[in-house]
């Protein structure tokens, strides 16, 4: 008989996500066993205590799985778990805090797809402005389109925070690439003014870009909304949007909704969680890998 | 499997922050269906947690349902795993595998291991012979300790630092499991030389890379005959013995020319088997199983 596939799935918090669990099952591993409040020190002695019982065989169908609600905490696990494996002893590792690494690369995929069926154009030079930016959607979204060639500014209700943040992205998850802006939310009128893309990544329920500044907004392109409970993040942008126009845009700007960028997302993380079951040798996936994927399952919209 | 057999389960209770990683993998191989740890599990709890796993399953139902133990102290497993027996309401009764830090299955793979070169190469047994754990304070030296006194060797366990911790281990596993430990220290090589002249089996179940015995300890040993070591981190714990070493003869003991070694790959190979069969056994008996240090001893044996 065939091991079955074992993934175990750390996080810091006090639950896992129920979605990852649903997504890791219906991708095919056997058993999903949550580990919960995980500390980064203790990354060590668990992928150590994984990896030694089962076979090389075994070992190629065991997994871990990283949640949390924080992209840096994430990171580090996955840092700290690569370098606790003991080759041949080797497991895949794929971080997706709140499922923020492959909803941000789906995001950034629709809209660059959006950007080059509609305006052909790519992310290079692009202004970027990420409203509600300051969570690991936010954080994550605004280092890949940064990465891409974007200049993005993240855009938070208070500046010292935005500018915090903005430089996390740069030293943490930029590799020293990215030079991302920190600025506030009540400069948004001004900032509009030469903003070509939008990403609305604040909390559910809270508009970000009014109908008003969407109608001031001379060179907005496209602008995308993971906020699929209403009311909408931007005005006039439906969660069904996926190509279409935004009403009151004087510029003929496009919406990618919630709903666009979630299917892309789905893909994506099932896509990545049977990479890990499926790869001959051991993979470590984090969000640079989730926006590789992304783009794949956008270019066939 | 028939459709209409119920699902295998195992709840796998653990005092410790996490279940570990290492036993989910193994239950998982053993054939369990359904893994559900509990962490953080006090051992009040223990005898909740029971009713209400066996009382949701029906008779045929509690026959694929099992209760493992783990944590990282022995004492406090051993009492979980009498609180899971007490527990029990017949017909509503699953068995119980206790093996904190894999320390039940480790000792006994090691005492197995050690007796069967015993008895091969030196025609001897384990009955009253002489023999020192090193690392004897911790969960497999205290298991290792313990299982090799019931089998009849006299047995000192060696702490690192510290007496009181020896004196008190030995009395405090003396007095639960009947064994009849002595604790000693030993910090400097003098101590160790000292142990091991007298010892005619060494038993090294100290932290992993850390070298416990040199050549210039070993060379002491008179009557030493069979030396087993379960550290599989360089450097080992018994100079000269090699992870895979499984009765070769130890170089170092120039005094105890016919002295052989075990290395920590060899007792690991029995350890999986065990732990495996012992998780297996949970499913397939028919009578209830509560399975600790003394099970896994008498299952090593048969495995070696």
């Amino acid at each position: 008989m065939e091991k079955p596939y074992i993934l175990h799935m750390f996080t810091p918090e006090k639950n896992l996500s129920p979605f990852d669990v649903n997504m890791a099952l219906d991708a095919g591993w056997t058993s999903a066993v949550p580990y919960l409040h995980v500390e980064p020190g203790e990354v060590q002695g668990l992928v150590q205590d994984a990896i030694f019982s089962r076979s090389p065989a075994g070992v190629k169908r065991t997994g871990i799985f990283i949640g949390g609600r924080d992209a840096r905490m994430a990171v580090d696990m996955v840092r700290g778990a690569r370098k606790s494996m003991v080759p041949p002893f080797e497991v895949s590792v794929f971080a997706d805090p709140s499922g923020a690494f492959t909803t941000a690369a789906a995001m950034v995929a629709v809209v660059e797809r959006e950007l080059e069926t509609r305006f052909h154009m790519d992310l290079t030079g692009k202004k970027v402005l990420c409203l509600g930016g300051t969570g690991p959607v936010g954080q994550i979204a605004a280092t890949l389109a940064a990465k891409a060639g974007a200049m993005v500014k993240i855009i938070g209700r208070q500046l010292e925070k935005a500018q915090a943040i903005s430089t996390l992205c740069d030293t943490e998850f930029g590799d020293g690439t990215t030079q991302i802006e920190g600025d506030a939310d009540a400069n948004k009128s001004t900032l509009i003014l030469d903003t070509d893309i939008v990403f609305a990544t604040a909390a559910a329920g809270i508009q970000v870009l009014s109908a008003e500044l969407v109608a001031a907004a001379p060179q907005l392109k496209v602008a995308a909304d993971v906020n699929a409970v209403p009311p909408s993040g931007i005005a006039g942008l439906d969660a069904h949007h996926r190509g279409h126009p935004i009403e009151g845009s004087q510029s003929g700007a496009v919406g990618v909704g919630a709903l666009a960028i979630g299917n892309i997302k789905y893909k994506t993380q099932s896509a990545l969680l049977k990479r890990m079951r499926e790869s001959d040798s051991p993979v470590y996936l984090s969000f640079d890998d989730a926006f590789e994927m992304a783009r794949e399952f956008a270019s066939k919209l | 499997m028939e459709k209409s057999e119920k699902r295998s389960v195992l709840h796998m209770l653990d005092p410790m922050p996490h279940v570990s990683p290492f036993d989910i993998n193994m239950a998982v191989d053993a054939g369990f269906d359904l893994i559900f740890p509990y962490d953080n599990v006090q051992p009040e709890q223990v005898n909740g947690l029971v009713q209400d796993a066996i009382f949701s399953r029906g008779p045929a139902g509690v026959k694929r349902t099992g209760i493992f133990i783990g944590g990282r102290d022995i004492g406090i497993a051993l009492n979980m795993l009498e609180t899971a027996k007490n527990a029990m309401v017949p017909p509503f009764v699953i068995s119980v595998l206790a093996d904190p830090s894999g320390a039940f299955t480790t000792a006994a793979a090691l005492v197995a291991c050690v007796e069967k070169q015993l008895k091969v190469r030196h025609g001897d047994e384990l009955k009253g012979a002489q023999a020192v754990v090193f690392g004897g304070t911790g969960p497999v030296g205290i298991a290792t300790g313990v299982i090799a006194s019931l089998a009849g060797a006299n047995v000192t366990i060696v702490d690192p630092f510290n007496i009181d911790v020896a004196l008190d281990k030995a009395r405090e596993y003396n007095s639960r499991c009947g064994s009849k430990l002595v604790g000693t220290y030993a910090s400097s090589d003098a101590d160790k030389a000292r142990l091991v002249a007298q010892a005619d089996i060494v038993f090294c179940t100290a932290k992993a890379g850390v070298q416990v015995l040199n050549a210039s300890v070993l060379s002491d040993a008179v009557q030493l005959k069979v030396a087993g070591d379960v550290n599989a981190v360089p450097p080992l714990g018994i100079e000269g013995i090699k992870r895979m070493h499984n009765g070769e003869p130890m170089i170092h003991t120039v005094n105890s020319t016919s002295a052989v070694g075990i290395g920590a790959l060899a007792v690991g190979d029995i350890k999986y088997k065990l732990q495996n069969a012992l998780l297996a056994s949970l499913l397939t008996t028919e009578t209830p199983l509560y399975l600790d240090f003394r099970a896994a001893f008498d299952q090593a044996r048969n495995l070696v």
